[in-house]
């Protein structure tokens, strides 16, 4: 398993919290650290704009809302993030082109995984690797 | 003088009689003593080969040639030598005046057409006539006697007649549509023009073995009206064998004729009135179709003519009946599809090969916002998408190419905006010749259905995303019972307890149909652990209602207080109790649990998964403060958030 190195930071956001304490036991056990968690659309724009991540994880649907306005955000910002949701094929995701889908529900090493990939892309570029 | 004195010689057969007769008897006394102008006219009058006859001498006594002796009919011969007024009672009232006027003024007269109502054949008859009336002069210059010269012109009288009914038949038929009618009008023209007393016209039934009467005008009420089905030969098997051989029936009097009189159809003809009847067969291919008759309340002797007129109305009833038919008929075939194209629910319209609307109905109307006229002229292309279009022409080539029908959806853009989904199943039109020469197509509104299939897969997605979530808490619910060094048994217990308080979550949102739940519920499903604790637990607070996915979380959420209470804090105690609170305060909720009566509490060194989502799932979803003290009497928890304005957002 090729995770994400120790000390990434993570943002999460998830509205169901028995899956968000879940993510936040499967990114420690990882070794990586939560930056925050946000379970509502409101929670995430505030930590998503204060930045201190390397990755984020976003549940598409939050309580009735979307988390695509900060999934913009994050792709204007170069953040590179995952989305997490139970959809199947009706995600309403289309214009997020080259953005990882993880399906709930997901395993640590799926999850692991994912985040190992993100993670990989903020090194290539901190390395300049000239991947954008 | 003693001039021998003798009667024109020659003259044929009536010379002969003439010099035969015994004129002494007579007004005019023996031929010797007959004035010179009597000799020179009789010798005039012999000599012709036109009829004419002289009356003579002021009881105008009759004297004729050959060519007039039919003029009188069975008169002849017993004619010759009798007074005009004696010979002609039946015309007298017609004829009498004007030899009177000849004889008193000495000028002639002449008439054409003068219809005559004559005796002959025993029967009165209607006949017409050209005549004049000759004075001849004595040698004093008063009138002596008067020469007649005339011939009967009954036929060409009839023939005119017969022509201009007949024409003014025509026209008036062809204005009317309706066989029955046709045959009523034509029928009432007939009868007046006829003086009869009934007239009627039947078709042929062979399937029920009747003429069926479809009509018969009458002179007045008290004619029997005979319209109906009549049982072929109930008017005498004489008639009927005429008719089925193409020959006409003529009674002139039914109490003299012997076909007739004494007979067992005797009664027919009487119940019926019938004294004197001329029936005329219409054949067609041959064969009796059609009859038309003519029925008069007293003896009448019939002709040619009647047989004549009465088989020409009758043919000409049955060619405007058979017109009238199959115009009704072909009516119908158009009306027919015509009303099925402007009543169908169903679009239809037509439209050229190059997809210009060529006809379209009325729901084609409706649906597009437009009279249906307003939408000829119009491209198919001015009411769906571009690709649409294209896709449209794309099958239009197909069936060019292959024939046959195409059938798919398109949407179409209708007024204001509206979306409609058509399913359209279309045909080349051809002509005669088999070349395409324009499409129809029947489209129907499926929108409806349309919507409703993307509803059922949102719900479909939808149930999916839930059960997806439910499996991914069911996950995080195992990782959290199984984390640590808790016992297996003791981890088994409480994921299974766990698993038992979110499936009554779900039990309570499904009987909400997934719209909410009241706090009372979810107070009651969180603290089901305490079940068999009686009195030693208290749940009150006023009707509160809860979003599903807030109702879901607290509801786990008071799950895990239940069961800390339980292995660790008040109820663990024999003494020990648990009250649930809750209220408003203004557009706050306020909830309070409460422990008392248990072991001393101490704040834990780790907080464990209960205590984590007590303060998680509450802050998240109700965006409640939430404080939990280790002190005092035991346990509190006090949960304070906005009062949850109710919506119907499905949580997620």
């Amino acid at each position: 398993m090729t995770g994400p190195e120790a000390g990434t930071r993570v943002l999460i956001v998830e509205d169901e919290p028995i899956i968000a304490m879940t993510a936040e036991d499967l990114v420690e056990d990882m070794g990586c650290v939560v930056a925050g968690s946000a379970a509502s659309l409101a929670e995430a724009e505030v930590l998503a704009a204060r930045g201190q991540f390397d990755i984020a994880m976003l549940d598409i649907n939050l309580n009735g809302e979307t988390s695509l306005p900060v999934a913009a955000a994050l792709q204007q910002a170069g953040i590179p993030f995952v989305f997490t949701t139970g959809y199947g094929s009706g995600a309403p995701v289309e214009a997020f082109t080259g953005v990882e889908i993880v399906k709930k529900p997901y395993g640590a090493a799926v999850l692991a995984a994912a985040l190992g990939r993100l993670a990989a892309r903020v090194r290539g570029r901190d390395g300049g690797t000239g991947d954008r | 003088m003693a001039e021998r004195v003798t009667l024109p010689s020659g003259g044929g057969e009536m010379g002969a009689r003439i010099r035969a007769f015994d004129w002494s008897a007579t007004p005019l006394g023996p031929p010797e003593t007959w004035p010179a102008a009597l000799r020179v006219s009789l010798g005039l009058c012999l000599n012709s080969a036109f009829p004419m006859c002289i009356y003579w001498g002021p009881e105008l006594t009759l004297l004729y040639n050959d060519g007039w002796a039919p003029v009188p009919g069975r008169r002849h011969p017993d004619a010759l030598g009798r007074p005009a007024r004696e010979v002609w009672p039946d015309i007298w009232p017609i004829v009498g005046p004007q030899l009177a006027e000849v004889l008193a003024t000495g000028h002639g007269y002449a008439v054409s057409d003068q219809l005559l109502p004559m005796t002959r054949a025993g029967q009165l008859e209607e006949s017409y006539w050209d005549y004049s009336f000759t004075p001849i002069t004595g040698e004093d210059g008063r009138v002596v006697g008067i020469l007649n010269q005339g011939h009967e012109v009954t036929a060409r009288v009839f023939d005119r007649q017969r022509d201009a009914l007949l024409l003014g038949l025509g026209d008036r038929m062809r204005l009317l549509d309706d066989a029955e009618a046709i045959t009523r009008m034509a029928l009432a023209t007939l009868g007046p023009h006829l003086g009869a007393a009934r007239v009627g016209y039947g078709e042929i039934d062979h399937a029920a073995g009747t003429l069926d009467i479809v009509a018969n005008w009458r002179r007045d009420e008290a004619v029997l009206d005979l319209s109906g089905p009549h049982r072929l030969g109930a008017f005498g098997d004489d008639l009927h064998r005429a008719l089925t051989d193409g020959r006409m029936f003529a009674v002139a009097d039914a109490h003299e004729d012997p076909r007739v009189a004494g007979r067992p159809v005797a009664a027919r003809y009487g119940a019926a009135g019938i004294r004197a009847g001329l029936v005329v067969p219409v054949l067609k291919g041959g064969a009796y179709a059609a009859a038309i008759f003519v029925h008069d309340d007293r003896p009448r002797g019939w002709t040619d003519h009647h047989e004549r007129l009465l088989g020409l109305v009758a043919e000409r009833i049955w060619q405007e009946r058979a017109r009238a038919q199959a115009q009704r008929a072909l009516r119908e075939s158009e009306i027919r599809p015509r009303l099925i194209f402007e009543q169908a629910n169903d679009i239809v319209f037509t439209a050229d090969l190059d997809q210009v609307i060529t006809g379209a109905n009325p729901a084609a109307g409706l649906a597009l916002g437009a009279s249906p006229q307003a939408l000829v002229g119009r491209s198919i292309g001015t009411f769906i998408a571009p690709e649409e279009f294209a896709r449209t022409t794309a099958m239009l080539r197909r069936k060019l190419a292959d024939g046959g029908t195409t059938r798919y959806e398109v949407e179409v853009q209708a007024p204001e905006g509206r979306r409609l989904h058509w399913e359209i199943s279309s045909t080349l039109a051809r002509d005669g010749d088999g070349a395409a020469i324009g499409l129809h197509a029947i489209a129907r509104d499926v929108t409806d259905r349309h919507r409703h299939e993307l509803e059922q897969r949102r719900l479909i997605d939808e149930l999916n995303h839930r059960v997806k979530n439910v499996l991914a808490m069911v996950q995080g619910l195992a990782s959290q019972s199984f984390k640590g060094d808790k016992p297996l048994t003791e981890a088994q217990a409480a994921f299974q307890a766990r698993l038992a308080a979110l499936a009554s979550a779900h039990d309570l949102l499904t009987r909400e149909k997934w719209e909410g739940a009241t706090l009372d519920e979810v107070v009651a499903g969180g603290t089901h652990p305490f079940e068999g604790y009686g009195t030693r637990v208290s749940t009150a607070g006023p009707a509160v209602r809860l979003q599903p996915k807030t109702a879901v979380s607290l509801l786990m959420a008071l799950h895990e207080l239940s069961t800390n209470a339980l292995h660790h804090g008040a109820l663990s105690a024999p003494a020990g109790r648990v009250d649930v609170r809750w209220w408003t305060e203004g557009d706050r909720l306020l909830i309070e649990w409460q422990e008392s009566g248990g072991p001393a509490v101490t704040a834990p060194e780790r907080r464990g998964f209960g205590l984590r989502m007590v303060e998680r799932a509450l802050a998240a979803d109700l965006s409640a403060r939430v404080t939990v003290a280790f002190a005092g009497p035991g346990l509190s928890c006090r949960i304070d958030a906005p009062l949850p304005a109710h919506d119907d957002r499905v949580g997620a």
